[in-house]
């Protein structure tokens, strides 16, 4: 054997453990959720069949979608206001601003949420101001529909938006807009014509990222939806643990992943994983 | 470990990285205590096989031999090399003596044998008053010292130097060498070394490799290999050198007559050199600082008239482009002290050279 | 972007809105687990600490928290390991293989967790490891790879793969190289590592949802079950506690990535 081969049988060993652990507590319960969808309750592509046929099926899909582009479409945008201003503030001043980033994102999104029921519910903090304030007679309906879904998703979502159109944001050169205003292009222009256009790979960066995370939430559309506004992970759930429909609940998980692989393999020249969680203060 | 050098040999050594071949059949031998330098531009293989030496990289085909013994498939923490990388891979969470001890406690050597062994490489180096320091604190020419004294620390049976001098300044670095010569003389052992540095390799080495696109095109003591080059790739990569299309018009037992256009030549043959029949295409390598001005009335073996067109003003000398009718633009270096002219462009003056001066290279294949 | 370009008016203002929409909702917590009410709202005449007292003199709440930080040590632990030495193994070997295997190690945090969770649900049923210890730490250490597998590849990255050449050459096996030379080098990224691997177990509720009931039940499933049943200012104090704890590990780990960029 040719000692480059043997000396990397050292190195191999090393991915091993990682490797087998992944292997045997990860890929293989996902496999078999994806082998189910096709078994159970009986073989075949029945389950498959729902998609079309079945009314709530295509419901939880159509609400999904809709939220997970709301959602997508406004962090975008409130995380590039975010990431613009801590790509141009100063050394000193962008830790700061990469801690209002970094701290929501690490917070338990089971925080967050409560955070968000404490003060959107009918007895909550925004109503009570707003009917002391006497701008509304009644308490607004703020939370368990769609609307709270939103606002908490999008909360979670725009440190995930920021991060990558950061990253991208950074790789400007400064003097290219310095340039632009030197030669005469007022403030609007310089955006429009030259930060824009070059920080685009990291909007797209980020609108993937923050889709496909989005597609699969649980937690906060479960708790802000109330149960009354299924999403696909929810109603996941329900099948399995409530109705103990094996066959539909493995057919939406396998579904959801198809999705998201496919997604991110469309969009694999411009996502980079690392970029999000290796880039920090 | 004994203490004197071992000798090393390549024998056909050739590594290709899929269809790209990065060193092509290569064979050298270096005798023990010699100091060889692989010399040559960057992707000429050279640091390939320095690597292929090292161990980190394996042959495609060909193989390495320590002292006869072939080593080919030792892995490098086997092969007992010291080795100086190229920015010196200096660890920079370790003090200069923890550097310097690393190559000692892989070894597991005894704490006390192994501070005495670092004294004295540091020593070696003179570097004893910096054990202490970390190498961020020290300076370029310090850090490459360490580098040396870490691979030297274990009595290795070669000392190989991937670009030892690269990453220090012109000054430094004509410093280095002449330490680096000295070291070499002390410890007497085989250094391999690399650099695309021709000056570095003349004056460093016993012996110098010169590699183009992976090939040994011509290896030798410096003195031969600058002076008699065998092929055009070899007379302009080591030094500079005017290159002419002569024809030859008749042969002789010691020298020929050439012609370009109608200027008359005469070029020696070297003992052994083949003596090529009359009307054969010659191409002539000639150093620009072996022609000299000619005074009036003064002669030489060749002489030819031209005219200065550019000149420019080199400290030690002056560099002259000169206009000729049938030669085109010969490069000329005169010195500038006592210089018998005052360079100016126009000036028509006449240089000559002797038939031993110019040398006939091969045209190198494509 | 020193000096030449600033953010105009329009953009610093919109961009503090934001930042408020992102930390006020959080820090409103705060107050509320003060409030000297018996409802979730603000305090109304003074500030109360009863209902930190509430949690900290619970056992079930104390149970939890033990229960989670157990679990996330057990979890941390798997992850830093399995997840750092695979790191070095692709760092080193380098093809596209390797490329393939870092990919593979980044499913879980691409994947959605509730896919793998009723995957686990069924799995772990064979294996007899619902509602076990060992199970939600193994799920967390697992997923929590991740986390380690990019920290710590960015801190490979950085490092001169010829130190580890210099290293081998000099004559030290793999081991000693890792042990002397790569991991001290790379202590930062692998620290950064565990702490996010920590924070992922500390907070993972949708896993511990599927694959345990009774016995492991830890301190996000409680507060799930309490936001779920009765929202008292209890839930208030456990979330103040919780982003404290998060807070104090981002902070430390803000700590080790400055002392790494001084160096």
């Amino acid at each position: 054997m040719a000692p480059a081969g043997q000396r990397q049988t050292g190195w191999w060993l090393l991915i091993l453990p990682a490797f087998l652990l992944m292997t045997a507590f990860y890929v293989a319960p996902i496999a078999q959720v994806l082998a189910i969808s096709f078994t159970e309750p009986q073989p075949g592509l029945g389950n498959y069949e729902r998609l079309f046929t079945s009314e709530s099926v295509q419901r939880v899909i159509g609400t999904t979608l809709r939220i997970c582009t709301i959602t997508t479409a406004l962090a975008l945008l409130l995380g590039y206001v975010l990431a613009y201003r801590i790509a141009l503030a100063e050394a000193r001043a962008r830790r700061w601003w990469i801690l209002v980033v970094l701290v929501p994102l690490w917070i338990s999104v089971l925080v967050r949420a409560f955070a968000w029921v404490t003060l959107l519910r009918r007895q909550g903090l925004v109503n009570q101001a707003l009917m002391e304030s006497g701008l509304v007679a009644e308490p607004l309906q703020l939370v368990w529909n769609e609307f709270g879904i939103v606002v908490g998703m999008v909360h979670y979502m725009v440190p995930y938006a920021v991060l990558p159109m950061l990253a991208s944001m950074r790789e400007i050169d400064p003097r290219l807009l310095a340039a632009a205003r030197g030669l005469g292009a007022p403030r609007q222009t310089v955006f429009a014509r030259i930060f824009l256009p070059l920080s685009l790979p990291g909007l797209i960066a980020a609108g993937v990222l923050v889709f496909i995370f989005s597609l699969g939430f649980y937690i906060t559309p479960a708790i802000l939806g109330g149960g009354k506004t299924l999403m696909v992970a929810e109603w996941i759930g329900l099948q399995i643990l409530d109705l103990i429909r094996w066959g539909l609940g493995t057919m939406m998980a396998t579904v959801l992943v198809v999705t998201i692989l496919a997604t991110l393999a469309v969009f694999s020249r411009v996502v980079d994983l690392r970029r999000v969680f290796g880039s920090g203060a | 470990m004994s203490a004197a050098g071992h000798a090393l040999a390549l024998q056909g050594l050739t590594k290709r990285y899929g269809t790209f071949t990065a060193v092509d059949d290569v064979s050298l031998k270096v005798e023990s205590g010699q100091f060889l330098t692989l010399l040559g531009p960057s992707g000429s293989g050279k640091t390939t096989i320095l690597m292929c030496i090292a161990g980190f990289v394996a042959p495609t085909a060909g193989a390495v031999l320590l002292d006869g013994r072939d080593i080919t498939a030792l892995p490098p923490e086997k092969r007992d090399f010291g080795m100086v990388f190229q920015g010196y891979a200096l660890f920079p969470h370790m003090t200069v003596a923890e550097n310097v001890a690393f190559p000692l406690r892989v070894r597991r050597m005894g704490t006390a044998e192994r501070a005495e062994k670092v004294r004295a490489a540091l020593d070696l180096v003179q570097l004893d008053r910096f054990a202490e320091r970390r190498p961020s604190q020290l300076s370029g020419g310090q850090q490459q010292r360490v580098a040396l004294a870490r691979a030297l620390v274990f009595d290795p049976a070669l000392l190989l130097l991937d670009e030892p001098l690269s990453a220090l300044d012109k000054k430094l670095r004509a410093e280095l060498q002449e330490e680096l010569k000295a070291l070499h003389r002390r410890v007497g052992r085989t250094f391999v070394n690399v650099t695309h540095d021709q000056e570095e390799a003349l004056s460093l080495s016993d012996r110098v490799a010169i590699l183009n696109h992976g090939k040994l095109v011509q290896e030798g003591a410096p003195t031969a290999l600058y002076d008699r080059p065998r092929t055009r790739f070899v007379a302009d990569f080591l030094g500079k050198s005017n290159f002419l299309h002569a024809a030859v018009q008749q042969g002789g037992a010691e020298a020929m007559q050439l012609a370009i256009g109608a200027t008359p030549l005469v070029q020696r043959i070297l003992p052994g050199a083949p003596h090529p029949a009359p009307g054969t295409k010659l191409l002539l390598s000639l150093r620009p600082e072996k022609i000299a001005l000619l005074a009036d009335g003064e002669t030489a073996d060749n002489m030819v008239e031209g005219r200065i067109a550019t000149w420019s003003y080199l400290g030690a000398g002056f560099g002259l482009s000169v206009a000729t009718q049938d030669l085109g633009m010969l490069r000329v270096t005169l010195p500038s002290w006592g210089a018998p002219i005052a360079p100016a462009e126009g000036l028509a003056i006449r240089l000559g050279w002797s038939a031993s001066a110019s040398v006939p290279v091969e045209e190198d294949a494509a | 972007m020193e000096g030449a370009h600033r953010p105009g008016p329009f953009a610093s203002a919109s961009a503090w809105i934001v930042a408020i929409y992102l930390v006020l909702p959080i820090s409103i917590v705060i107050p509320v687990s003060m409030t000297d009410q018996r409802f979730l709202s603000l305090p109304q005449e003074t500030l109360s600490l009863r209902h930190y007292a509430t949690v900290l003199g619970s056992a079930e709440w104390l149970g939890s928290i033990a229960q989670s930080f157990w679990i996330a040590v057990a979890s941390t632990l798997i992850a830093v390991v399995a997840g750092t030495l695979c790191a070095i193994g692709c760092w080193r070997i380098s093809r596209r293989s390797t490329d393939l295997i870092r990919a593979l190690m980044l499913l879980p945090i691409i994947i959605p967790s509730i896919v793998y969770a009723i995957g686990l649900y069924r799995y772990f049923a064979r294996l007899d490891l619902l509602d076990r210890f060992a199970g939600v730490a193994i799920a967390h250490g697992v997923t929590g790879i991740p986390y380690v597998v990019i920290t710590v590849s960015t801190a490979l990255a950085a490092f001169d793969p010829r130190l580890e050449q210099a290293a081998r050459g000099m004559g030290a096996s793999l081991l000693q190289t890792l042990r002397w030379v790569i991991l001290p080098r790379i202590a930062p990224g692998i620290a950064s590592g565990a702490i996010f691997a920590f924070i992922h177990s500390w907070d993972e509720l949708v896993i511990v949802l599927f694959i345990a009931s009774r016995d492991v039940f830890t301190l996000p499933r409680r507060i799930w079950d309490g936001i779920n049943e009765n929202l008292d200012p209890a839930m208030a104090a456990v979330a103040v506690l919780l982003v404290l704890f998060t807070l104090l590990l981002l902070l430390l780990d803000l700590a080790l990535r400055r002392r790494r960029d001084a160096r």
